[in-house]
């Protein structure tokens, strides 16, 4: 398992927003601009690693039928402390996103990467497969985010990118704005990799036919 | 200092053990029978409760799938390795053995195009459900393979591929034994068969010998010959078919050498 | 009793959990296929969210505050909704079977659900009273549920449609809810 498949998975084949569509909350709510995505993505890989790290590490210790109410625990108690942290030296940050830096503890996210890998896996995977994940999740908020921001705002990252009279489609920043940008964004993702299997399978077809003939 | 780090480890403590005391409590006091494949099945699961498979939470797409209504490969988070273990869960659920034995599907009927007559040209519906209302099909045989491929649309694991000869070929190391083409075949001639069963009767016909040798080369004509020679008496006439016990049956193979049609073969 | 009444319709229309608060999310896009699961999930959620704030609430006055403990606001509440949760299966599969069939499926997928603690949080964040807390529970869960069947009918009237392949499934009903985010945020005072 090389380094570089697990990233291409991470942030291609098992992206958790476009690919496997675990947390949409923060996803939709966040990333009226850049940054927030941005600042949403790496707190939640924070707490992807530490959860990841200390779930795998007990993982022998961690009776079978209380695995679940002791995963939250763990990541509660890591959203916890990347919440204080945030409010101490990030109070912007820590305001913009307010009610869903605790809501990190509920992404389905990080639940099912605790159940699905870190139980199962050693400390070094289980790190790798939290960074990867956390990865693809912050790069995806970020598109996301830049999208949006630039469409409702004109800026990207703050930096204002069109002239003083233009007035954008401000929608884009508002909830029906979220909805449907990511409704497209998906739909864009789906579109191109349809057409990249297709494609092969066309080139399989004639392959075949070739072979035969 | 002490007491700042004591107060919130005895408060948590305290919570923690009131609410498992309750949960337990609980357990006791409201347990309840449940199908063991549901338990299994959600074992399986990735445990995400994420709802994406259309169903709320784990439990309910796991008990869905005991029920037979959600699709063995509906998880998308989990996908092809859940898919095929709940598939192995639900394919083994038949035989009570000691050990969980691999049971894959295979065809029981021989009649290629060439060794089953037919008796009408059929220029319906390409598939065997349709075809199976118009008199049972073009085969003479009632009880045999129309070959027009519904198995081959029902495998979601691309195991099952339509021959020349007019019979669906099964891949044994494709099969998961999920028992989706089993359920799909409206003549019910693919079975599960356990993978330590080498030898088999490929023919599913219930009609006496003269009607099966008129329709079909390679039937079993219930003439007998089988039961008489196995070693292990593990053979049996039932309905004009003969049935091998799998239990009994050492694949020596004796029975296939004894049948006249050809009808027992070696998988 | 103006004031009852304006935190329970605005959390149903005006600050609709779903459409504006963003919570929810992943039930409402998994669960809204067809539209008695949705209604199914609604009661679940209306049940789950009711006793879930009204136990959270009690525990800050009681415990968090009077031992200054706040810090551990998030990983108490979490605790004890999945607690909660847990105890309502259980107690559902024992004293009615029928409920339980129609319910109870729906409620391990609660438990990970931001829309239960969410409400916990956020009424705390506003500092509501028993029962403002109550009614801002019942009316959000109201509000989820109207959301999830409008989606639900939504997307049985796409299933029998021409959708566009790149389009099908979550794509489309993100912008049919985005739409519905539009209609709803005509809602405003």
């Amino acid at each position: 398992m090389s380094l570089k498949t697990e990233v291409v998975r991470g942030i291609f084949k098992e992206n958790p927003i476009f690919r496997l569509l675990l947390g949409m909350c923060p996803t939709l709510a966040v990333t009226t601009l850049a940054i927030n995505g941005v600042g949403m993505g790496l707190a939640t890989t924070a707490v992807l690693l530490g959860s990841n790290l200390v779930v795998s590490a007990l993982k022998k210790v961690i009776p079978s039928q209380v695995r679940i109410p002791a995963y939250i625990v763990v990541i509660a108690s890591f959203v916890t402390m990347v919440g204080m942290i945030m409010e101490a030296f990030m109070y912007p940050l820590y305001e913009a996103l307010g009610i869903f830096i605790p809501l990190i503890v509920v992404n389905c996210l990080i639940l099912g990467r605790a159940e699905a890998y870190a139980s199962k896996n050693s400390l070094g995977k289980s790190a790798v497969d939290a960074l990867v994940m956390g990865a693809g999740f912050t790069l995806s908020l970020t598109v996301l985010g830049i999208v949006r921001e630039f469409l409702g705002a004109g800026s990207i990252f703050g930096l204002t990118l069109v002239g003083e009279g233009a007035s954008m489609p401000v929608i884009f920043a508002l909830p029906p704005g979220a909805f449907i940008t990511l409704g497209l964004l998906l739909a864009l993702i789906n579109g191109l990799t349809a057409r990249r299997s297709k494609l092969s399978a066309a080139c399989q077809d004639q392959a075949l036919a070739k072979r035969e003939g | 200092m002490l007491i700042d780090i004591l107060i919130p480890i005895v408060t948590m403590t305290a919570l923690a053990v009131l609410f498992a005391g309750i949960l337990a409590v609980a357990n006791i006091a409201f347990s309840v029978e449940k199908d063991p494949r549901v338990e299994e099945i959600l074992e399986a699961l990735p445990g995400a409760n994420c709802g994406a498979c259309g169903y709320a939470g784990c439990a309910a797409f796991a008990e869905a799938v005991a029920k037979g209504e959600a699709p063995v490969n509906g998880c998308p988070v989990g996908r092809e390795k859940v898919a095929e273990e709940i598939c192995r869960i639900m394919g083994v659920s038949g035989e009570q053995e000691s050990e969980a034995e691999r049971h894959t599907a295979r065809l029981v009927c021989q009649g290629t195009h060439e060794a089953a007559k037919t008796k009408m040209d059929y220029h319906g519906v390409q598939d065997c459900r349709a075809a199976t209302l118009i008199n049972g099909g073009d085969k003479t045989c009632p009880y045999g393979c129309l070959g027009l491929g519904t198995c081959v649309r029902a495998c979601p694991f691309d195991a099952i591929q339509m021959g020349d000869d007019g019979l669906p070929d099964i891949d044994q190391e494709l099969c998961t034994g999920c028992g989706k083409c089993v359920e799909a075949c409206p003549k019910d001639v693919i079975s599960m068969f356990p993978s330590s069963a080498e030898v088999m009767v490929a023919c599913n016909s219930k009609a006496k010998g003269a009607p099966v040798l008129k329709a079909c080369k390679v039937g079993c004509i219930a003439c007998g010959k089988c039961v008489k020679v196995c070693p292990q008496d593990a053979i049996s006439m039932v309905d004009n078919l003969a049935v091998i016990d799998s239990h009994k049956c050492t694949n020596c193979g004796t029975c296939i050498e004894a049948c006249p049609t050809n009808a027992i073969v070696r998988v | 009793m103006q004031e009852i009444l304006l935190i329970f319709f605005g959390a149903v229309f005006f600050n609709n959990f779903v459409l504006n608060r963003f919570l929810g999310i992943c039930p409402f896009l998994g669960v809204s296929k067809r539209i008695e699961t949705s209604l199914g999930m609604g009661m679940a959620v209306a049940f789950v969210m009711t006793l879930a704030s009204i136990i959270t609430w009690v525990l800050q006055g009681l415990v968090l505050n009077k031992l200054g403990l706040e810090y551990l606001q998030t990983i108490t509440f979490i605790l004890v909704i999945a607690a909660l949760v847990q105890f309502v299966e259980m107690f559902l599969q024992k004293v009615s079977p029928t409920l339980h069939k129609a319910l109870g499926v729906f409620l391990p997928l609660i438990t990970t659900n931001c829309a239960i603690l969410g409400i916990a949080l956020l009424n705390i964040d506003f500092g509501y009273n028993l029962l403002q807390t109550i009614v801002h529970a019942l009316g959000a869960a109201l509000g989820f549920t109207l959301a999830l069947i409008l989606l639900a009918g939504i997307r049985e009237k796409l299933e029998i449609n021409d959708v566009p392949d790149a389009f099908a499934g979550i794509p489309i009903a993100l912008i049919s809810a985005g739409i519905l985010a539009l209609a709803f945020s005509g809602f405003v005072l």
